[in-house]
């Protein structure tokens, strides 16, 4: 890889951009406290919050103006995600808004009634994550609210529709996960084939990394802060726990990983929006930094906390169990790392 | 947000093949086996050659040395020096910290000619700050300097000044009331090196970098070579200091690092780069192309994400994270190649003729020098964390008095 390539290195904010972050930070701050989090578990989802989240134009905002929506970029739908991320909000947001973007992107007259209850919120979408194969069933994100699940099979993507979704099983992230029987549904909608078809879900696969990244990184971010608070009040031998290197130290390697993960995850959704074709292996880094950093963090935030950090009743568990249970769904970190190593080995050719 | 390929004028491009043409031609062979074999981070007539052209702090005016270069056109300065080789340019990114003292603080008529001699590369500067009790304490400093007229006498000894043999002057940090709370009893004085009274002595580290332990015995300076206020050291110091941590740094629309950590890390890309050059040839015990070994795929990406960190991470937290991935990684890649990775430069059969070998070695440094990797994290856990400052006892002594 080139190693003094002449770019611009600049992570500041539109003021737009601005404004986005600290709209959602506001909405998920006063509509989603973690006693609603709690609530909607082992389910992990919330109804009358979802409703709130339409109402605030998140299913409109990143569909295409053509398609009915607002045009937005995956740069602003990543800070929504990371406040989404920050109050681990009960709502299918990730799953739904890149299958949505999906559908819009295919532009196939059989998906305009779809597409109309995606964008009202009345029709959860989801991705599959990977190709159907038969005879075999498969975990879908968001697959035990969606009736509509976006899929690969053999070179079509293909819809896949029910008027009931299939079961929801318990899993360790609080997530609608339902094991999807796909041999079982009789209506499929083909949306795209061959090459078109490889392009949008590849796209589609590698906006949900980042905004998922971009989760973790407000996942993290609200579990740092819960156990920064609780060490500046905890005393030991007489001193505040906070001022032992013991306890500051793996603090500001959390603070640390947060800030780069944030400018990764950042950066990798400004390349999808204004470079797609250039560093095709950022969002896979995106995501895998920002799982390493959520796994890491939220273990070193709750252990920062001693005994209370193993608690149920401590806010802090539900982050800790989110922190794999969602990092997990959008990649499988070993897979990935061998495709980042194939573009490093690439580059070099 | 940006992230774009600078797009430059036609002016600029053709300044980029002019300075790309000029590198080409004044970095010999000669200029690496002599960085090679002194590890000074210094050569003179590269120094020279770059200063005759206002080109060595190019960003400056013309008047002072500089070529007027717009934060574009310095960009592309200091990429085309990286890509030659950034080793031979350590002094000049030392030298440009107390250059920014001295301009700030001096008298003109005393500064001007200095800062034009460090522009023109004929003199550079390096940092006395260090002592042989401990860095971390950088306020701490025993060096004593005593007053009496117009002259300083100064006593003492300074650790890992690195540069001072090939340097023109020292930025020393001196104690100059022992009395005082530490952080205000301290002077910076300019010390021309040629100084009676200086002993300057070789140590050697194992990155094969060079720096040096420098005696002062009874050294006269004139008071003149003072910069900044007597016992105001540690004002003028955080300047310097606080650009060596990142802190503040104008980011010039994205045109700089986003962290001392991104010239860290350069090495580590360096070294993944002759990793993967070298997994396209050479083939495992079952006569497979290591470049499709799921081993080598794995451990490259996972570099690579470490890589993305150590550049994307701002501040003083990137200096932390760079040096933290560089030390990891320098040695998961010596361990990924095999005993290859042993062999250092002008050896039969070294990658990258030595980059791996040597990456493992300079990784070490990163986390002490410019201030201690625990020293940054203290730094993250206050500024950044907010988290209360711990109580210890040298927080609050008087050097002389330690008085209860
Ligand atoms: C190659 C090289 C080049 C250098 N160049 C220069 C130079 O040009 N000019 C200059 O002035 N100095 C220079 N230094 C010195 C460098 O800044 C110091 O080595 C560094 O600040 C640490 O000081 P020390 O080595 O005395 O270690 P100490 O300060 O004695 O520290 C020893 C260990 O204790 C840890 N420690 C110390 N204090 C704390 C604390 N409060 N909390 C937690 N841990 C702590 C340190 O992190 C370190 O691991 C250079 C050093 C090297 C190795």
């Amino acid at each position: 890889m080139d190693l003094v390539e002449l770019r611009r290195n600049d992570y500041t904010l539109e003021e737009v951009s601005q404004e986005v972050l600290v709209a959602f930070g506001d909405f998920f701050s006063d509509q989603c406290p973690t006693s609603l989090v709690r609530a909607s578990q082992p389910l992990g989802f919330d109804q009358g919050l979802w409703d709130r989240l339409v109402e605030m134009g998140t299913t409109t905002m990143g569909l295409p103006e053509s398609a009915g929506g607002d045009g937005a970029g995956m740069v602003e739908l990543a800070l929504v995600a990371e406040e989404f991320g920050r109050a681990i909000a009960p709502a299918p947001y990730i799953e739904h808004i890149v299958t949505s973007r999906a559908l819009a992107a295919a532009d196939n007259p059989a998906l305009v009634e779809i597409l109309a209850g995606a964008a009202d919120g009345s029709r959860i979408v989801a991705l599959a994550s990977a190709p159907i194969t038969p005879g075999a069933k498969q975990l879908v994100p968001a697959g035990a609210i969606a009736k509509d699940v976006l899929a690969f099979v053999g070179e079509d993507l293909v819809l896949f529709s029910v008027d009931t979704p299939f079961p929801h099983v318990a899993n360790q992230g609080s997530t609608p996960l339902a094991w999807w029987d796909f041999d079982s549904v009789s209506q499929r909608t083909v949306i795209a084939t061959g090459d078109e078809a490889l392009r949008i879900y590849t796209r589609a696969h590698d906006e949900r990394m980042v905004l998922t990244a971009a989760a973790l990184v407000g996942m993290t971010e609200y579990a740092l802060g819960l156990t920064v608070e609780f060490t500046k009040t905890r005393e030991t031998m007489g001193v505040l726990i906070a001022t032992l290197q013991g306890v500051a130290f793996p603090l500001t390697d959390i603070a640390t990983n947060i800030a780069g993960a944030r400018n990764i995850a950042r950066k990798a959704a400004w390349y999808l929006d204004f470079s797609p074709d250039e560093r095709p292996e950022l969002p896979a880094i995106a995501l895998v930094y920002a799982s390493q950093t959520a796994t890491h963090g939220t273990q070193q935030a709750a252990h920062l906390q001693g005994g209370l950090g193993f608690t149920v009743e401590n806010d802090i568990s539900m982050y800790f169990l989110r922190a794999k249970g969602w990092g997990s769904i959008a990649g499988d970190p070993n897979a990935l790392l061998a495709t980042i190593g194939d573009q490093v080995l690439a580059s070099v050719k | 947000m940006d992230f774009g390929l600078v797009e430059l004028s036609a002016e600029d491009r053709a300044l980029q093949s002019e300075i790309r043409a000029f590198l080409a031609e004044i970095f010999t062979p000669d200029v690496f086996q002599h960085e090679h074999e002194t590890g000074s981070g210094f050569n003179p007539k590269v120094y020279e050659a770059l200063g005759a052209r206002g080109w060595l702090y190019p960003e400056l005016p013309v008047e002072q040395g500089g070529a007027g270069f717009t934060p574009v056109q310095k960009r592309i300065m200091e990429l085309e020096l990286i890509r030659q080789d950034a080793r031979v340019m350590m002094m000049q990114g030392t030298s440009s910290l107390p250059m920014a003292a001295v301009r700030k603080y001096m008298d003109p008529a005393v500064a001007d000619p200095i800062l034009k001699e460090c522009a023109a590369g004929r003199a550079v500067m390096c940092l006395g700050y260090s002592e042989p009790d401990g860095g971390s304490d950088i306020a701490n400093a025993k060096v004593r300097a005593v007053q009496d007229g117009d002259m300083w006498t100064i006593n003492g000894s300074k650790m890992w000044t690195t540069g001072a043999h090939i340097s023109t002057y020292t930025f020393l940090i001196t104690r100059t009331d022992p009395e005082a709370p530490k952080h205000k009893g301290i002077t910076m004085i300019l010390v021309p090196l040629k100084s009676e009274g200086v002993t300057i002595q070789a140590i050697r580290t194992f990155s094969g970098e060079r720096t040096n332990i420098v005696y002062y015995e009874d050294v006269q300076v004139h008071d003149s070579m003072r910069v900044g206020g007597v016992n105001n050291g540690w004002t003028v110091l955080h300047g310097p200091l606080d650009e060596e941590h990142s802190i503040g740094l104008d980011m010039n629309g994205g045109l700089t690092d986003v962290s001392v950590g991104t010239g860290m890390c350069r090495v580590l890309g360096a070294s993944m780069n002759e990793v993967a050059s070298w997994a396209h040839k050479a083939t495992g015990s079952k006569g497979q192309l290591l470049a499709d070994d799921i081993r080598v795929r794995e451990s490259l990406g996972a570099a690579m994400v470490d890589y993305e960190a150590g550049i994307s991470t701002p501040g003083p937290m990137g200096r932390v994270k760079a040096s933290d991935v560089l030390v990891k990684n320098a040695a998961a890649l010596q361990d990924l190649v095999g005993t290859v990775g042993l062999l250092p430069m002008n050896t039969e059969g070294s990658i990258g003729n030595g980059d791996i070998e040597y990456a493992h070695r300079f990784a070490q440094g990163t986390a002490t020098y410019g201030g201690t990797v625990e020293v940054f994290r203290t730094i993250i856990a206050q500024h950044v964390l907010g988290l209360p400052k711990a109580q210890l006892p040298g927080a609050k002594v008087f050097l002389a008095g330690k008085k209860k």
